[in-house]
């Protein structure tokens, strides 16, 4: 299995775009302005459904609402996030694969937040009806946080491994 | 100046406890993602092109509190992490730019916060609104961009 994932990354290394993010002084920084630009849009727009469903913040509007509002534009910057984190797993593939804080985040925190977060962000429709919204979500709210603070810290800690 | 800074007991501690670094790491990352999100959503609905379901007030009414809570922690752990490193940062052509950008957009943030409430009160979004959205947008993406060409050029964080 292992080298399987192996010859995936070094044909990924091999491809058009992982060389020129890899070798062009260009490259890495407009890709990981890709990736950040995404998550900007990705992580802000989560949160501010979190923080609302935590009930901080101000509540003319319902949790319902605004997750509604921030619906397209929070997928939209998923995209981009992924596209731009696609780019730069590509630059130097086989030693992400190898990477241990690299492994947590790609293998065990993205999809875990990601999974809550639908579940959070299909919850909210109904939690989010009134202006002050039960326990449990400011519950979920929380956990949704936590999780993408795990995810910033695996990445945060790549470059020490 | 510089020296003395990175030199100071609370700075070398920052800088010398890996986890406490790591955190203020996070932390600015978390809160820059953060406030140019929320900016950014607030920037494309001024444009037209988000959240058209919720008037730019209401949004700019939820949003910007955490816009300007996030700024506020992003120069915070900035400044520390500028600090841990005050004598190889503060020459730094790429991070000048940075800085100069990040203080434009801040300028432009604070005209899209101001023009939003008379913006919604005109039955179409005045022009002058969406140039000084989009330009609030381009210039919080060229913060970005600054801060990842730090590293490339630089060799620095």
């Amino acid at each position: 299995m292992y080298s399987v994932l192996e010859a995936f990354a070094r044909w990924l290394e091999s491809t058009w775009w992982g060389t020129d993010v890899r070798t062009t002084i260009w490259g890495y920084p407009f890709i990981q302005l890709i990736h950040f630009s995404g998550l900007s849009l990705w992580l802000g727009t989560n949160f501010a459904l979190d923080l609302r469903l935590l009930g901080l913040g101000k509540k003319r509007q319902t949790a319902a609402q605004l997750r509604n509002a921030l619906f397209a534009w929070n997928w939209i910057g998923f995209c981009v996030v992924v596209l731009g984190g696609f780019l730069l797993f590509s630059s130097t593939a086989t030693t992400f694969i190898l990477n241990p804080a690299f492994r947590w985040k790609l293998g065990f925190f993205v999809p875990a937040a990601l999974a809550w977060h639908i579940f959070v962000q299909w919850k909210a429709l109904g939690w989010g009806q009134t202006p002050d919204t039960p326990p449990v979500a400011r519950l979920a709210g929380l956990t949704e946080v936590v999780l993408w603070l795990c995810v910033i810290t695996a990445a945060v800690e790549i470059p020490n491994y | 100046m510089w020296e003395a800074l990175e030199q100071s007991s609370w700075v070398q501690t920052v800088a010398q406890t890996g986890w406490l670094y790591a955190s203020v790491s996070i932390l600015h990352y978390l809160t820059f993602f953060w406030c140019v999100g929320s900016i950014a959503v607030i920037d494309l609905r001024v444009l037209g092109v988000a959240a058209r379901g919720r008037t730019a007030s209401e949004l700019a009414e939820v949003l910007f509190p955490w816009a300007w809570t996030g700024f506020g922690l992003a120069i915070l752990s900035g400044f520390l992490m500028f600090a841990t490193d005050a004598g190889d940062w503060a020459p730094d052509r790429v991070f000048h730019v940075k800085l100069l950008v990040i203080l434009l957009a801040v300028v432009a943030t604070v005209l899209v916060q101001v023009g939003v409430p008379r913006w919604d009160a005109s039955p179409t979004v005045p022009t002058v609104a969406k140039i000084v959205a989009a330009v609030s947008l381009l210039l919080w993406i060229g913060a970005i961009l600054s801060a990842s060409e730090i590293p490339a050029l630089e060799g620095l964080g």
